[in-house]
């Protein structure tokens, strides 16, 4: 029998005489700093570049195919796509939800974007902020979907992600927009050139919003909501705001990386970032997010994307290695995860 | 030669010591009642006869032999059945597959649903529940589930039947009912080992009492000739003064409730609460109490009469609207409506006075420090306020959610069982915490169905009955006149 008896179950909720709170002593914050999950995940990232930086040395000397800065420029600029929409969708996920549209959004804004751009003649600027509303419309839909109609997130957002998608679809009529046609790939806006835009606006989102969760009166509402949404009510927390709140950040933060994606590599196709919701979800949970909500962090997501930017640019140097890839991206986030499982069973 | 004995169990969770060399021996046939305060080690000795935890040392007898529960199975195998508090059932399925789960009746590779449903029928008829073998669990009311855990440690043929705080969701005519069930159980010589916080109950039932604190073993006694306050005493180690009122009820009226109706809850109640007075809610289960005061804490939109908060006009949308206007309530449910066990104990003392202010930013640091002057001066034992609420007894968990209320300032407080599951001391406590806010001009509002609590608290009762208020008594009025007022429904044309 693999059902759980009733009289077995664990000893969840025992609200009367569990045992008395577990005596810890004040360990400095220096200590428990170095026991988060943004440090650890930190820790397996460092992990993951040395092996490579070993494994792909150069035999004979000259210049190193994985450490070097071109490359590793690289590997920021196209993790940002991800990293850029997992902080969104960790948003969501903290907040007890899922959002399975980023993918789909990300791909709906880079035609949209080019059909505004090249179709009707739209300024740039007009066409990008074009571009973020399709996130605003998206995250919008998942929201109204999720809080009104209070539908399963899962659904929700499956049912947008289809949407999108075939929205996608609708507007290119098989073609793709090419915008490289049009911005010259040694554009450089406010004298930053295009290929740094995505790790810098990566990076600044990321702090920002980490400061968000940590500090701001919504952010903390986000954690609460996803720990016990009937609590949060009864506390107080508009629940519906703060739902609203995440799935339009998950949707605007996926336009993002949507626009970035097409300024950079000059395409808007109804195809582009297939299965990029999933390889997000993975992210988040590797950087210590929990599914049931609650628990996760936005700087472990980003560090999470990157560790599999990193899988995804040195994999295809080893020989060989490329039909492993996605087979190792999967041992990865399982071989995370149960570790940190079992390390928090130790600490408990 | 026992039934079931301990001897020098011991047992720690990381650093904490839950047992410290208990020994203990429970009477074949006896009615055997466990008490003691949340944290004294009751449910740990509970699980270890269940199977769920193992001793760090010590040993079990049953019948005399020593026996290794390494698994809740092998407790069951060695007739030893637990019911738990939170009934632990699959309400997704039917009532017998809930009783065999896990040792289904079986021809051959199959489940025989025949001969389980005809089995379980036979059982359920032997503790007179009333229901269909197949009837989906998530139907049933809580105290039929509490029923079901019993017939399904029975159909293990537990001859040992723990029963860990029972009676806590179920009406006064369900725990009649169980427990007429329970003394015919034990007429059959079923040892019974009572774990309860209810003094009532206990010498009601029971013949025995032990008595834990601390995870140690301060004594077991006949019942015969104990009197309630001799087992406080042994449970608390003081003496619990029993307060009575606290004075000074003012003039001012602070809530104002007229015509307040929300179908088919309630309808028509009118009600006042003055500045620093306790007013007590009392009703039986399904009079509307709970339906009440969520209804004033904005939970639910009335859809007639007014409610005055100090003299202006009171209709929230939302809790968080009535939050910033002083209107906070303490909910029913601790655990699912009133705490976050993902969060550390400060933000579940700050979130609520956070969602009702203006501002946004947070400012922790200064805040750590009047969190920490919370926790010592309400007494709650916790290891830091950066660890999680899951780690604190019943009453200190009651006392966070208090707290956290209390942090908000509020006009009126709303109170729903708020000692429902917590032991005597930390309940004096509350009381004590209570008595001392209303005294600075708070109005409270306390739904109870623990009479004696609610007349030892209360300054003046109201009293509803399927959703209309059936008069107001005085402080000085007996537990008979209450449940007069309650109960008058069974009167052809009362009212």
């Amino acid at each position: 029998m693999s059902r759980t008896d009733p009289q077995h179950g664990p000893a969840a909720a025992d609200a009367g005489s569990g045992p008395p709170p577990a005596a810890t002593p004040g360990r400095s914050r220096w200590v428990s700093l170095l026991r988060t999950r943004e440090l650890s995940t930190l820790f397996i990232l460092v992990a993951e570049i040395a092996f490579f930086a070993w494994y792909l040395w150069p035999d004979g000397g000259g210049r190193h195919p994985f450490v070097n800065a071109e490359n590793g420029l690289l590997i920021l600029k196209y993790s940002a796509i991800y990293g850029i929409a997992a902080i969104g969708a960790s948003m969501v996920i903290i907040s007890g939800g899922v959002d399975l549209a980023p993918g789909a959004v990300i791909a709906l804004t880079t035609v949209v974007l080019g059909h505004q751009y090249l179709e009707s003649q739209w300024s740039l600027l007009a066409s990008i902020l074009a571009g973020l509303g399709v996130g605003v419309l998206a995250g919008g839909l998942s929201a109204a979907l999720v809080v009104l109609v209070r539908l399963p997130p899962f659904i929700a957002t499956l049912g947008v992600m289809g949407i999108t998608r075939g929205l996608a679809y609708i507007v290119t009529e098989g073609r793709f927009f090419d915008v490289s046609a049009r911005i010259p790939p040694s554009w450089a806006p406010l004298g930053v050139p295009l290929d740094l835009i995505a790790p810098i606006v990566m990076v600044v989102l990321t702090v920002v919003f980490h400061l968000f969760m940590r500090h701001v009166q919504a952010g903390r509402a986000v954690f609460a909501v996803g720990g016990n949404e009937t609590a949060a009510r009864y506390t107080g927390i508009q629940v519906g705001r703060i739902k609203t709140m995440v799935y339009v950040a998950s949707g605007v933060l996926a336009a993002l990386s949507g626009v970035i994606l097409v300024l950079g590599q000059g395409q808007g196709k109804a195809d582009l970032a297939n299965g990029y919701e999933l390889d997000i979800i993975a992210s988040a949970v590797i950087g210590g997010a929990s599914l049931s909500g609650g628990r996760g962090s936005v700087v472990g997501a980003v560090l999470g994307t990157l560790i599999f930017g990193v899988l995804r640019n040195a994999l295809p140097q080893i020989p060989g290695a490329t039909f492993y890839d996605r087979l190792i991206v999967g041992l990865v986030v399982v071989v995370i995860v149960v570790v940190d499982q079992l390390l928090a069973r130790r600490q408990a | 030669m026992s039934a079931l004995a301990f001897e020098d169990v011991s047992k720690a969770f990381g650093g904490v010591k839950a047992l410290r060399g208990v020994t203990l021996s429970v009477a074949p046939g006896d009615a055997h009642a466990l008490m003691g305060e949340n944290g004294a080690g009751k449910s740990t000795l509970m699980k270890i006869a269940a199977g769920i935890y193992r001793p760090d040392s010590g040993q079990l007898l049953r019948n005399g032999e020593a026996v290794d529960l390494a698994s809740p199975r092998a407790a069951l195998a060695a007739g030893i059945g637990l019911v738990h508090q939170e009934t632990l059932l699959f309400p997704n399925l039917d009532v017998a597959e809930n009783i065999f789960a896990g040792h289904e009746v079986r021809r051959g590779w199959f489940v025989d649903r025949r001969a389980m449903h005809e089995r379980a029928a036979s059982l359920l008829a032997h503790l007179r529940l009333d229901v269909d073998p197949s009837t989906t669990v998530s139907r049933l009311s809580a105290a039929q589930q509490q029923l079901l855990q019993v017939a399904r440690a029975l159909a293990f043929k537990c001859e040992v039947l723990i029963l860990d705080e029972p009676t806590t969701s179920l009406t006064d005519t369900e725990v009649d009912r169980l427990f007429s069930v329970l003394e015919q159980l034990r007429s059959r010589g079923v040892t019974l080992i009572y774990v309860s916080h209810r003094l009532p109950e206990v010498f009601r039932l029971c013949r025995t009492v032990s008595v834990l604190r601390d995870g140690q073993h301060v004594g077991t006694w006949p019942l015969e000739g104990k009197s309630p306050q001799d087992i406080v005493r042994a449970m608390v180690g003081r003496d619990l003064a029993t307060g009575h009122g606290h004075g000074k009820v003012g003039d001012t009226i602070r809530l104002d409730v007229r015509g307040l109706t929300r179908r088919p809850f309630f309808t028509d109640v009118h009600l006042q609460v003055r500045a620093g007075e306790i007013v007590g809610l009392f009703g039986l289960i399904g009079a509307g109490r709970t339906e009440v005061v969520e209804t004033l804490f904005g939970l639910y939109r009335a859809e007639a009469g007014t409610v005055q908060l100090d003299g202006a006009p009171f209709a929230p949308q939302a809790p968080a609207d009535a939050i910033r206007q002083g209107v906070v309530l303490q909910p029913e449910m601790r655990q699912s409506q009133g705490l976050f066990f993902n969060l550390p104990i400060s933000e579940n003392l700050l979130l609520a006075r956070e969602a009702a202010s203006k501002g946004w930013l947070r400012q922790l640091g200064r805040e750590r420090g009047e969190c920490e002057a919370l926790l010592s001066r309400w007494g709650i034992k916790a290891a830091s306020i950066d660890v999680p609420p899951d780690s604190l007894s019943g009453g200190n968990q009651q006392k966070v959610v208090l707290a956290k209320w209390l942090l908000t300032a509020p006009r009126i407080l709303l109170l729903d069982e708020p000692t429902k599951g917590v032991d005597v001391g930390a309940k004096h406590d509350i009381h004590q915490l209570v008595r001392e806010e209303a005294a600075r001009g708070m109005g409270c509002l306390v739904v109870s169905s623990d009479l004696p609590e609610l007349l030892a608290l209360a300054d003046r009762i109201v009293v509803l009955r399927q959703g209309r208020v059936q008069g107001e008594l005085l402080r000085g009025a007996t537990e008979e006149d209450v449940m007069h007022l309650a109960t008058r429904a069974d009167e052809p044309d009362a009212a």
